[in-house]
């Protein structure tokens, strides 16, 4: 069976789409979930159990989309960069975007390695902390086969210039003949959805809470940046000095700011609409 | 029965009996009865006085045998003739008519063209034919091939003419000669006619004239060894870029169980070739060349077998065809319910494609639509189109995953117009809100398409079936599914594609539909319809029930530089909109012609609705081989509303570029063009073969007959007899035909031979 009907592991949430389709009632509906605490066979390890909104289900029916995370090698010896804020963003991101819009998207977080020959099934991939990427090399073909086949990988939450010049060598090697670019303001990308008129720096979660600084290490200025191909197509899209991960995993917290959580939802959406039609 | 046999035990040819009325001239039938009867009396009761020694049964026969020949000889007492209206000698005229076309200087005989067989028998001084016929009939001569004239016959015709026109000919000597005593037409052909003109009015004149034609076909019937390229069947019309299909019908003689190479060439150099194997006993063969056309314009190919060393006719192995290479974009609507990697990867497939427009209006939440690939700002605003001249504006519809009530009734209705009325393409994708599960049973739209819908079931499971697709025998010859430029290659790589899954449990078409793809479940349940087609009024109308056509693209097992899923989508946009009409549309009667051959020029003129428009100015500006234009008006026909006509007359060699507008109320409707292409043609090698059935149905409705070279020479005693003309009636007695002797000395014989036997002789 193709691997996009099935994908492993076949985690869900209880959750129903809310009447109100509007970003702020679905941060309200938020702080209404208790954290319930879980055990997934084989990711314990992974999860927080503080950091889970609700019971994981297994969903038997397929979806067409599966939100997809970026599962690769890193020169971190305590846990994964891969796996921070894994699974309670990607849940949360989903309820989001189940309910935004109509796509019809799996409600489980869906992680899956960059040399797994079933990734390209999957034409959206997420990934997060690649500041600390160290790719192998069959990862490094695989992701370069997914990227010229089609898909579409969105990197987020890294800081500064170290974590930059650490991911920009890595994916120099995935796709050697495409420049990195900044994406202005007036690109489709950004009005698919929600028009968006300003990249916001978006914190993590405790500088958010706590109404610290929005950045981290060096990185001030947030960059929405992307490798095209020759015809225009967005490679990779690049969010850099800015964490949307946290905004969506925090999205329920009284104390993180609403307005980091609903730019986060808006360009994450913008990414997933833009992702699946161009 | 050979003639000679029937004119000698019947004394007279069989059209004396065909023309001629039965008459009996004794004065004195009844006592002629009454004796008769009185001798069989007799003979009767003379015989039954035997009964005891011979038996009944002979008795009976013998009695039988005598009566027979009592009958025989009242018979031939009672005087039968027949009466028949022969013409006057020297009074009458006789028209013959002699093929002057090209196919005339093929052999007729073992060492004789069927050219120099007419000449011999109808204008040499030697001819016994000629003779007969000078010293009843005063003789006009007439040529004809696609033209008819008077001949002399000092001298004779050259036998060039480029095409045969039989009705055009009967027409003119019938009315070349109106007024004078004719006795009838001798029509000394092939019968090779390919005119365009049909037969039936020519000879309905004829006969309303009582005049017999006299049919002489010269040559072949069939021929021993010969090969033919009769038919190539391709579009007139394609769009640059776009793989399209050819037929090629191929016929031969003789050469059962041999292979030949068919040589396609397009402006001179060769596009393709295909290996033909012609069968055992199979005299036709079809062939399909898949070409594709790369450079717009009018692209001339040629399709033509090596002539064989022992071939009869060489001339009829090559046909050539125009095509039309448009080089226009054609716009088509994608409207697609919920983002899908669909609209993804088919628009990244066609992105390249120059002549196709895909516009996506894609429904990304409820009420909130992202539209792609719009020519302004303004276009597909409102949603999806409510008015017909919106929706009309696009060549092609496609469908994707969007339920039936999202649209209004009267959206339905012009999405089924936009097809019966307009003459679009519609595709239906596979997806959880298509087909039955999208509910369009019951809708306009279910009549639209061509799988039949089964019945959503709300209780069970949503269906869903994984895959593998291979194409039908009719897909396998399709264009728009060719994967491969050969079949050979692209049945193996449809055998190797990753499957694909569907939501729509399709199993049947309706009639009509052709299925090009089906797909087995790889669970083993019934086979599936992936893709099918038909038509539905002016337009076209595709299901394609697979939702994840894009893993053609993306599965792993497709490597990078693979173009499956691209061939395939452009093949398949460009096949949706493939003969989808514009409002002003040009068509000509032929493409490929000779010089002087008049070609009909028709145009379909249309309003924004695409109802035709008869007040239209319509003009079509040719511009011939040396650049100069013409201008000629086209006329409304009356017949259909929106067509108009005219007829051109093409004297020169070379390409003719024909541009139509039209012009209603002040304002420009639009323009089409076309092209002819003229040469000389080899138009009279094609089925050249004598055609007997034709002849011999003009001898018959005529009341003439019809005759081989072998036979003509009863030709000048069978036209004496005839209703046409300064006639007088002849009586020809029949009592003493050698027949009736015969049979009464057999029976006579045979009476005595039975009574020998039985001892009374």
């Amino acid at each position: 069976m193709a691997g996009h009907l099935n994908p492993e592991p076949d985690l869900a949430l209880r959750d129903e789409p809310t009447s109100a389709p509007a970003l702020t009632a679905i941060v309200a509906g938020f702080l209404s979930l208790g954290t319930v605490p879980t055990s997934v066979e084989g990711q314990n390890r992974l999860v927080d159990p503080s950091a889970m909104v609700a019971q994981p289900v297994v969903d038997s029916v397929p979806h067409e989309f599966y939100f997809t995370r970026a599962m690769y090698s890193d020169i971190r010896a305590r846990f994964p960069s891969w796996s921070v804020d894994y699974p309670k963003a990607d849940r949360q991101f989903l309820i989001g975007l189940r309910q935004l819009t109509n796509i019809d998207a799996s409600g489980a977080e869906h992680p899956i390695r960059l040399d797994d020959p079933a990734l390209r099934e999957f034409p959206v991939l997420y990934a997060v902390e690649v500041g600390y990427m160290s790719l192998t090399e069959a990862e490094r073909r695989g992701l370069r086969d997914y990227l010229l086949a089609g898909g579409f990988l969105v990197v987020d939450d890294f800081w500064g210039t170290w974590e930059w010049l650490n991911f920009e060598r890595q994916i120099r090697t995935v796709l050697p003949e495409y420049a990195i670019v900044d994406i202005p303001l007036d690109h489709p990308l950004l009005h698919v959805f929600y028009d968006i008129d300003e990249i916001v720096q978006v914190p993590n979660v405790g500088q958010g809470r706590s109404g610290g600084p929005t950045w981290e290490k060096d990185g001030y200025i947030p960059a929405f940046r992307g490798i095209m191909n020759e015809e225009g197509r967005i490679l990779v899209a690049i969010v850099w000095n800015s964490d949307l991960g946290d905004a969506w995993e925090w999205a329920e917290d009284p104390f993180y700011p609403l307005r980091f959580s609903n730019f986060a939802y808006q360009l994450g959406v913008n990414l997933m609409v833009y992702a699946m039609s161009h | 029965m050979p003639e000679s046999l029937f004119t000698f035990l019947f004394k007279y040819r069989p059209i004396v009996f065909e023309r001629g009325r039965l008459v009996f001239e004794t004065s004195r039938p009844i006592v002629l009865l009454l004796a008769a009867l009185a001798v069989v009396l007799v003979l009767g009761t003379v015989y039954l006085r035997q009964r005891a020694r011979v038996g009944g049964s002979t008795v009976a026969v013998l009695t039988a045998i005598r009566t027979m020949v009592v009958a025989l000889v009242v018979l031939a007492l009672f005087r039968p003739a027949l009466t028949i209206s022969t013409v006057v000698p020297g009074e009458n005229f006789l028209a013959i008519l002699i093929d002057d076309s090209r196919s005339m200087r093929l052999a007729g005989g073992e060492s004789v063209t069927r050219g120099a067989q007419a000449l011999e028998a109808f204008t040499s001084g030697s001819s016994e034919l000629l003779a007969g016929l000078q010293e009843r009939f005063t003789i006009r001569y007439y040529q004809f091939s696609d033209i008819t004239s008077r001949m002399d016959p000092s001298h004779p015709p050259t036998f060039s003419g480029r095409a045969t026109d039989i009705g055009a000919a009967l027409d003119y000597v019938r009315q070349d000669l109106t007024g004078v005593p004719l006795a009838g037409l001798v029509l000394v052909t092939d019968g090779a006619d390919n005119a365009d003109s049909a037969l039936t009015d020519p000879l309905l004149q004829i006969k309303s004239r009582g005049i017999p034609v006299y049919t002489v076909g010269l040559g072949e019937e069939s021929f021993r060894r010969d090969i033919e390229v009769t038919r190539v069947e391709a579009p007139a019309q394609v769009l640059r870029g776009s793989a399209f299909a050819v037929d090629v019908m191929l016929q031969q003689h003789g050469y059962g169980g041999r292979t030949v190479t068919l040589i396609v060439e397009e402006e001179g150099t060769i596009a393709t070739t295909k290996t033909v194997e012609f069968r055992r006993g199979q005299a036709g063969t079809t062939v399909r060349v898949n070409l594709t056309a790369e450079t717009a314009g009018p692209r001339g190919y040629r399709f033509y077998i090596e002539p064989l060393a022992d071939e009869r006719v060489r001339e009829n192995n090559a046909r050539d065809i125009l095509v039309s290479v448009s080089d226009g974009r054609q716009k088509i609507l994608y409207f697609e319910g919920e983002p899908r990697w669909e609209v993804k990867f088919l628009r990244k497939a066609v992105a390249d494609d120059e002549n196709i427009q895909v516009v996506v209006l894609q429904r990304t939440a409820e009420n909130k639509y992202l539209r792609l690939g719009v020519d302004d700002a303004l276009e597909l605003t409102r949603g999806f189109p409510t008015t017909r001249e919106e929706l009309f504006a696009y060549r092609g519809l496609i469908l994707g995953s969007v339920e039936a009530s999202y649209f209004s009734h009267n959206q339905l209705q012009i999405i089924e117009e936009f097809v019966g009325q307009r003459g679009g393409g519609l595709l239906f994708l596979g997806g959880r809100a298509s087909f039955a599960e999208g509910g369009y049973a019951g809708t306009p739209l279910e009549t639209v398409l061509p799988v039949v819908l089964e019945d959503a079931m709300p209780d069970e499971p949503a269906f869903l079936a994984e895959v593998q697709v291979s194409p039908t025998p009719s897909g396998m010859a399709h264009a728009a599914i060719q994967l491969a430029p050969t079949l050979e290659a692209s049945t193996e790589r449809w055998n190797t594609l990753p499957p694909l899954t569907t939501p729509n449990p399709i199993h049947r078409v309706k009639p009509g539909a052709t299925v090009l793809l089906t797909g087995a479940p790889l669970n083993g349940d019934d086979e599936l319809v992936v893709l099918a087609s038909h038509h539905y009024g002016r337009g076209r109308v595709i299901a394609f029930t697979a939702q994840d056509s894009w893993l053609w693209q993306m599965h792993a097992d497709m490597p990078l530089e693979d173009m499956t899923h691209e061939r395939l989508w452009r093949q398949m946009t460009r096949w949706l909109v493939s003969t989808v009409p514009d409002r002003v549309t040009v068509e000509t009667s032929k493409n490929r012609l000779s010089p002087g051959e008049p070609v009909i020029i028709r145009a379909e003129i249309q309003d924004s609705s695409y109802l035709g428009i008869n007040g239209a100015t319509v003009t079509a500006t040719i511009t011939d081989p040396t650049g100069a234009e013409t201008s000629v008006p086209l006329e409304w026909t009356v017949e259909e509303d929106g067509e108009y006509q005219t007829v051109f007359l093409p004297t020169q060699r070379g390409t003719y570029l024909i541009r139509v507008e039209a012009e209603h109320a002040g304002h420009s409707l639009g323009s089409d063009d076309t092209e002819i292409r003229t040469a000389y043609m080899p138009t009279e090698f094609f089925g050249a073969e004598m055609n007997a059935p034709l002849l011999r149905r003009i001898a018959d409705e005529t009341g003439g007959r019809f005759y081989t070279a072998s036979t003509m020479a009863g030709l000048a005693e069978d036209a004496r007899f005839t209703e046409s003309g300064k006639t007088v009636v002849e009586i020809y007695e029949l009592w003493d035909m050698p027949a009736i002797l015969i049979l009464t000395l057999g029976l006579i014989g045979a009476e005595w031979g039975l009574r020998r036997r039985r001892g009374l002789a």
